[in-house]
């Protein structure tokens, strides 16, 4: 975009954006630095002793995927009978769905917990589960659903022709012509599923299903506000998010980009 | 299930050529999915519509119907009032901002400087990483004894030291700053995607004609990119009236309701204060304020396509 034929604009376009990304960094390089004063590595190692840790990573990871795998699983089914078969009035159904897209959890929350309470479902995978699939679900199949539009019609038409019905359709040709969407939708769900804060503080209340995000705050109250270690154990908490994210950087990227490109 | 094609059908088929065999119902296939989304969601609204017309504390079993007299509560709150002034002023910052740092950055790594991949990394990591787990660092960054005011004396402004997050004048801006922290990398791989779609030789043209790099960027970046400009404002929007987070986690919404969001009174009204009835009323504002804020930005974006 800008100019960098001559060196001393290559050098200033790079102090530029070296400025630039220092308060980038700026707060990790806090964070870092803070969950080391004090006691240094004691302090990982009081967290660590404390013996809960894994378990609540244990109860991110499952509730994380068991939301993936719902969003994916209904996504897929629905993105193919929305762009490929007929339903009659399609777009109201394409409409009504969409408009949970806006919906803030926030709104849930009464309704949720009254009814996850009278189902004895309060403190259990399932009240946070539930909701935040039902929530991701309208983007998954908005984004799939023009994904499976630029699937040409010849290619289901001529399988329809040699006999196969919609079901082998489904698992022949949208399966797996839909594998790069479907990573960009694991993502994406997994980056909401891992990160949601305000289900889980409302509907896990005990450390065997408490999740990540919970885990600063369970902190707080063990250490009663010992600073270094509550940043000690959010530093533990961010160091498997930014590893998977520079292991899978690709997918990440394509998977916050999918929507926005044609 | 009715198998004659409809107009819709007939549309998205094949044109020139005869009809195929008929495509099969697709309901079937959508039913899973839409009632798990369509119930869930729609159950939930209905229900609080109906709690936002009662004086209830979410567990006696004799709710009082009130009717509409939450609403009446709701618009002679003051802090509802507040809470949509933050919300805009939040909106229009964090839009404005992320905007501006978006395309910088986009358009910076867009001209073959070196490591572009470490300044990605580095403008990216922070969406992958929970609000929740940041929290505690921000919350001491902007303490009176944060790294933030070291700073400020290192570099010979300590006379702007002050505990940030406690006094209302700064807690708002440092609610804004941590967003938009957290959400440049969004606005920047999108305007990076965005970007690498505009024809070189446009560029190189202008570039002939005399046009100087900030020239490029407004005169025919900008007018390229903006199909993201505006998926982007509706996004903001959205997520403006969704803030929780971050307000929630570092100033509590305080201190006296400076950082207050829709999200967090709604919270603090339903879930701590238990007044279920008018947290109810006040999320079917935000329902309201959501759908209006999308169908907005929604219908403006149509329009330009």
């Amino acid at each position: 975009m800008f100019e960098t034929r001559r060196l001393s604009s290559k050098i200033i376009l790079q102090v530029i954006l070296t400025i630039m990304v220092i308060p980038f960094l700026f707060p990790l390089i806090a964070m870092v630095q803070e969950s080391l004063s004090g006691q240094g590595w004691g302090n990982y190692r009081a967290v660590w002793a404390l013996g809960v840790v894994p378990e609540f990573f244990r109860n991110s990871a499952i509730i994380a995927a068991s939301v993936i795998v719902i969003v994916y699983v209904l996504t897929m089914l629905a993105a193919y009978g929305f762009s490929k078969l007929h339903i009659r009035a399609r777009e109201i159904y394409f409409w009504m769905m969409l408009a949970a897209l806006t919906l803030p959890e926030v709104v849930l929350l009464t309704p949720l917990f009254s009814t996850a309470t009278r189902l004895g479902l309060y403190n259990t995978y399932y009240a946070v589960v539930l909701p935040l699939a039902a929530l991701q679900i309208p983007f998954a199949v908005l984004l799939t659903r023009n994904f499976v539009n630029g699937i040409p019609d010849d290619l289901f038409d001529a399988a329809r022709v040699d006999g196969a019905n919609a079901a082998v359709i489904f698992w022949r040709i949208i399966m797996p012509l839909t594998r790069p969407i479907a990573a960009a939708i694991v993502i994406l769900t997994l980056i909401g599923a891992w990160n949601d804060y305000l289900l889980p503080l409302v509907f896990l209340q005990t450390p065997s299903t408490e999740t990540i995000t919970l885990l600063p705050s369970y902190f707080v109250s063990e250490f009663s506000d010992d600073q270094t270690k509550v940043v000690a154990s959010a530093v533990i908490t961010a160091i498997p998010e930014i590893i998977a994210y520079l292991c899978l950087q690709r997918l990440f990227e394509r998977g916050l980009t999918a929507g926005a490109l044609k | 299930m009715a198998r004659q094609p409809s107009a819709a059908a007939g549309r998205a088929a094949p044109k020139g050529r005869g009809r195929g065999p008929r495509r099969p119902s697709g309901l079937p296939w959508i039913l899973p999915g839409f009632i798990f989304v369509v119930g869930l969601i729609y159950y939930c609204i209905g229900y609080t519509g109906y709690i936002s017309t009662l004086n209830w504390d979410g567990v006696s079993p004799n709710p009082q119907s009130v009717g509409f007299h939450n609403y009446d509560t709701l618009f002679h709150d003051p802090v509802f009032w507040d809470t949509i002034r933050h919300t805009v002023i939040f909106f229009i910052v964090t839009f404005v901002v992320q905007t501006a740092l978006g395309v910088t950055f986009a358009a910076l790594l867009h001209s073959r400087v070196k490591l572009p991949n470490l300044y990605k990394v580095i403008i990216f990591v922070p969406v992958v990483l929970a609000p929740a787990t940041m929290a505690p660092i921000f919350r001491q960054i902007f303490s009176a004894t944060g790294q933030f005011n070291t700073i400020l004396s290192d570099i010979g402004l300590g006379s702007l030291a002050h505990p940030w997050l406690a006094q209302s004048s700064t807690a708002l801006p440092v609610i804004m700053a941590i967003t938009i922290w957290e959400w440049t990398g969004v606005t920047f791989i999108l305007y990076f995607a965005a970007m690498t779609q505009i024809d070189r030789e446009i560029l190189e043209a202008a570039r002939i004609d005399g046009a100087g790099g900030f020239k490029v960027l407004t005169r025919i970046v900008w007018p390229n990119v903006r199909g993201t400009t505006i998926a982007l404002a509706m996004l903001s929007v959205i997520g403006a009236l969704k803030t929780f987070d971050v307000p929630y986690l570092v100033s509590l919404g305080g201190p006296n309701y400076a950082t207050e969001f829709l999200g967090t009174f709604i919270y603090r009204i339903s879930i701590p204060t238990a007044e279920v009835g008018y947290g109810a009323a006040l999320s079917v504002m935000l329902l309201i304020l959501s759908l209006a804020g999308a169908i907005a930005f929604g219908i403006r974006g149509m329009k330009r396509n």
